[in-house]
């Protein structure tokens, strides 16, 4: 971009601060920069396990514009690649399928291993002959891209220079070392999506903070009240809220779901909602989690994937189906802000916003989180340069 | 009785892996001419590779023996 936003008051203290500009909502250049300085630099959320849950299960993404291959390999273990053949560029796997036993380029037939390894290159030396010089099948594996499993989603790192995921992320593992054990997803009735005419951001920020509950979840207000609620604030790494009086769902028999095992007694009345910048927001209960995965399509659209766990394999659907439908409806009940919110930056003088020096530590969090890496990124350019 | 280039057409169009490993094979084992073999070998070999087929191995072998493949993979 020619010239990079003012993006110094969203730094200042939260009492003096603005929010971030409208560009960083509207305009595609700084969408191009943020693509960059805070989406591929980080561990970003790609999709979850259960989407690949058979080994050889293999489902094409694309994030930001980068086609990927996202597949469970013949060990059990997910890797992502680029879904791109290291012959001609061809796109390797168009739908999701089941890799049986190679990945097989549709094009001129170059082979991949589920691990990546390049294990056939037919006619490369000419007709029946398979192999040539100038052809090192060692050096044109399938590119792999940097993923790490945590609660089942799966995080990439795309420019492949973060600190490990576990280190980058070392506050919230320890924070959420309860829930790091198996999950189960709940299947067909527990995962939905959801279409957002929104700069992603927007999702992040609304989820951050509580102080909008009583005024667009006034269902959930009714047990849950605002002064129910506490701010998750880690500088420079993620942010949330917390209820202590999370109530479990249950069916007209009375029955719940199983709790999560080893759980500290916190848990029975605790739950915790946090956002795991960049773009993943996640939520954890006595007996369910969630998380959301949010791709970014556009500096105005956004696609929400939403996953459901449980602590055992074999829950009830019903009371699943019910549990999704509340979800969906709090979800949805969000939709229309986060939209209002993206139309009203199309309104040249709104500065950014202020906040709520007591609401909304959370929300500044973020947008603290996302102009210090804007200007990182900004300074090893201008060093680069 | 169809001819084998019939068979093979019908094959790609059903994507019937199973069958192009066989027929591509069959092909190879009617050719004196061992160019012309281990190109049906190559396809046979590719097919079965994609599809986990146990045969690939003695495919490979077979075009390693001939030089097309290297002889470890």
């Amino acid at each position: 971009m020619d010239h990079a936003t003012n993006i110094d008051a969203v730094r200042r203290p939260i009492h003096e601060a603005n929010g971030l500009p409208n560009a960083h909502y509207i305009d595609p250049s700084v969408f191009d920069e943020e693509k960059h300085a805070v989406l591929f630099s980080q561990w970003a959320g790609l999709g979850v396990g259960a989407e690949v849950p058979e080994i050889g299960d293999a489902v094409p993404q694309t994030f930001l514009g980068i086609p990927l291959l996202m597949l469970r390999d013949k060990t059990g273990k997910v890797r992502v690649f680029q879904n791109t053949c290291r012959h001609r560029g061809m796109i390797l796997v168009e739908e999701p399928r089941k890799i049986e036993g190679a990945i097989r380029c549709p094009y001129h037939s170059w082979c991949y291993s589920t691990e990546g390894r390049l294990v056939s290159t037919p006619h490369v030396g000419g007709p029946g002959q398979n192999t040539h010089d100038g052809i090192d099948r060692a050096l044109l594996g399938l590119i792999e891209i940097r993923s790490y499993v945590w609660m089942d989603v799966v995080w990439i790192n795309i420019s492949g220079d973060a600190p490990k995921f576990v280190d980058a992320n070392a506050e919230l593992v320890a924070q959420w070392a309860t829930f790091d054990k198996p999950l189960f997803h709940g299947g067909e009735n527990s995962t939905f999506q959801l279409t957002l005419d929104c700069n992603w951001k927007l999702a992040v920020e609304n989820y951050c903070e509580s102080y909008h509950l009583p005024w667009i979840h006034p269902g959930l207000n009714s047990y849950s009240r605002l002064e129910d609620h506490y701010h998750i604030e880690v500088p420079e790494k993620y942010s949330g809220q917390g209820t202590s009086v999370y109530r479990q769902l249950k069916d007209d028999a009375g029955n719940t779901f199983p709790d999560f095992a080893d759980i500290d007694e916190k848990w029975d009345t605790a739950a915790e909602y946090i956002s795991v910048f960049p773009n993943v927001l996640m939520g954890v209960h006595r007996d369910h989690t969630f998380a959301i995965i949010l791709t970014p399509e556009g500096p105005e659209k956004t696609i929400e994937n939403i996953h459901l766990y449980y602590a055992a394999p074999k829950t009830d659907s019903n009371l699943r189906a019910q549990n999704t439908e509340q979800w969906k409806l709090i979800f949805n009940e969000d939709v229309f802000v986060v939209e209002g919110m993206q139309r009203g930056r199309h309104a040249p003088q709104f500065d950014g916003g202020r906040f709520s020096p007591a609401m909304d530590g959370p929300t500044h969090l973020f947008h603290d989180w996302v102009a210090l890496k804007l200007q990182t990124h900004r300074n090893s350019k201008m060093v680069a340069e | 009785m169809k001819t084998l280039d019939r068979q093979l057409l019908e094959a790609h169009d059903a994507n019937n892996a199973d069958a192009l490993v066989s027929l591509y094979t069959q092909a190879a084992n009617h050719t004196d001419d061992i160019d012309a073999a281990c190109f049906y070998l190559t396809h046979a070999y590719v097919f079965a590779l994609e599809r986990g087929d146990k045969a690939a191995d003695a495919l490979r072998k077979r075009l390693a023996a001939h030089g097309r493949e290297p002889s470890h993979d």
